[in-house]
């Protein structure tokens, strides 16, 4: 019955067995969305959003991949991670609705951050891009990206949610003529800090615990073990430099978002 | 005392979402003065300390510091000079004498064990744990670590809003005896918000009695 709808549609064969796959995989999905309903998380419109537009990017990106991956020239490569990072910029935005100016604080963040680590590796030759530059940079340049992206958002986030609900201490602060940098800046570092665990998890235990795509990648595309594995280090390096670069370019930007010319915290209190 | 006052509140009027809580409150205050504002609770006692600590605007009048309007000042500047202790003594993380020294740090100042030693005396706080965790400490503790964090920045005009609402009457006579011998000192004005008319009489030499607008309208 299954075939024949398959025959019906005049699907070719090949594409059969991954379209089963992917159904199959929706059963797990399901099941995430089951859990996040029945533990309140609320993120159940942003999983099924995601995955259907995460799906639709990833497949258009498939198919063009193999057309960027052969781009030679640095300008255009620079230009399609410009392009990447602002869709990172405009994804944290629609991740964070409800705070004001994230695009405004994350995007030069993200853009300085993931592309002045990839233009000095690649001015400094750390990385031996010569050969296929789109195929080196592209794919590195979108981990520093997501990185980046992943890092700016819990920061923002973490600065507002803590103005709204520390803002006595804040105003404690502000109220003993202190900027706002001066009282925002536990909450950055501690948000900085604990938006690096995961990779600094991931970087005490490389090789042991995980075994990361950039290398298990390089090294089924045939390069040396040991030139992927220096690459991994390389790359988590690389990771960390941009993050907090973006970072704190993002966080400096936001205060002006959450505090007038006045040093006036403009923050509402929490919704109930 | 100095003929030019050191603040001025002329006609200033506040209001949240609509509802207004001020209406041309005018008030002068000069050097060696301390003068209290009292009034039933929702009538905008914490909110006129806020203003003129420059943590919120007025949506009309003027504030004046040394006679220049607050928009005209530097905000950090203002704030080091025209010092808020907030009704809720919160304390940064740290030890007690990283909260006293708050403060100081942020304008790049510093002081010694000594001096440190010489205002917790004043605010009946000495002996005390440097070097303990200031969370653990007392609300009555706290509030004089704020009081004390205040003070140590030698300010122009104290603004208190509470300041001695989780004290025992006797730490709160000698708070207030502290406060009124460090007026010339200081060369200092002080502001005190509290809900406590016998405080406001006692303490103060002028009072200022605001009504709740909410409730009148």
């Amino acid at each position: 019955m299954q075939l024949d709808l398959f025959a019906l549609l005049q699907i070719p064969e090949q594409y059969i067995g991954m379209l089963q796959r992917y159904a199959a995989a929706m059963i797990l999905l399901a099941i995430l969305l089951m859990v996040t309903k029945w533990q309140g998380i609320g993120i159940g419109r942003k999983l099924i959003v995601g995955t259907i537009r995460g799906t639709i990017q990833i497949i258009l990106m498939a198919l063009i991949l193999v057309y960027i991956f052969a781009l030679s020239n640095l300008i255009v490569i620079f230009g399609v991670l410009t392009f990447m990072a602002v869709f990172a910029a405009y994804t944290t935005k629609s991740n964070l609705e409800r705070i004001p100016g994230v695009m405004r604080a994350t995007l030069p963040g993200i853009l300085v951050g993931a592309l002045s680590v990839m233009a000095t590796t690649v001015a400094l030759q750390i990385i031996d891009w010569q050969s296929s530059p789109g195929e080196f940079i592209i794919p590195m340049g979108g981990m520093l990206i997501g990185n980046c992206m992943g890092l700016t958002t819990l920061v923002i986030d973490r600065m507002w949610s803590n103005a709204q609900k520390q803002r006595p201490l804040l105003e404690t602060a502000l109220a003993l003529g202190a900027t706002p940098k001066q009282a925002t800046e536990l909450s950055i570092r501690e948000s900085i800090r604990s938006g690096l665990l995961p990779n600094l998890n991931r970087y005490a235990s490389l090789g042991i615990v995980s075994i990361p795509g950039l290398m298990s990648g390089m090294i089924i595309g045939g390069v040396n073990p040991l030139e992927a594995a220096i690459y991994q280090v390389i790359i988590f390096i690389m990771i960390f430099l941009s993050a907090m670069i973006a970072s704190l370019i993002t966080s400096h930007l936001f205060l002006r978002e959450m505090f007038n010319e006045r040093a006036q915290l403009t923050v509402p209190p929490p919704e109930l | 005392m100095s003929d030019s006052p050191i603040l001025e509140l002329e006609k200033v009027s506040m209001s949240f979402d609509g509802k207004q809580v001020l209406r041309d409150v005018s008030l002068i205050l000069h050097q060696n003065e301390t003068c209290g504002i009292t009034g039933p609770s929702g009538c905008g006692k914490s909110t006129l300390l806020r203003i003129v600590n420059d943590l919120l605007s007025p949506i009309s009048g003027t504030v004046r510091f040394q006679e220049k309007d607050v928009k005209e000042w530097d905000p950090q500047e203002l704030r080091r000079r025209v010092v808020m202790v907030p009704q809720e003594a919160k304390m940064f993380p740290g030890t007690v004498r990283a909260n006293l020294v708050w403060g100081l740090r942020v304008h790049g100042m510093a002081a010694d064990d000594e001096q440190l030693k010489t205002i917790l005396q004043e605010v009946q706080l000495w002996p005390i744990d440097l070097d303990g965790n200031a969370e653990n400490l007392s609300g009555g503790q706290k509030q004089r670590v704020a009081i004390a964090r205040a003070l140590l920045l030698k300010p122009k005009v104290l603004l208190l809003d509470e300041p001695t609402s989780a004290l025992d009457t006797e730490s709160a006579l000698a708070v207030e005896k502290t406060i009124n011998d460090l007026l010339s000192d200081y060369k200092m004005a002080v502001l005190i918000v509290t809900h406590n008319k016998e405080q406001a009489k006692r303490f103060t030499s002028k009072i200022v009695e605001l009504e709740n607008l909410t409730e009148a309208s």
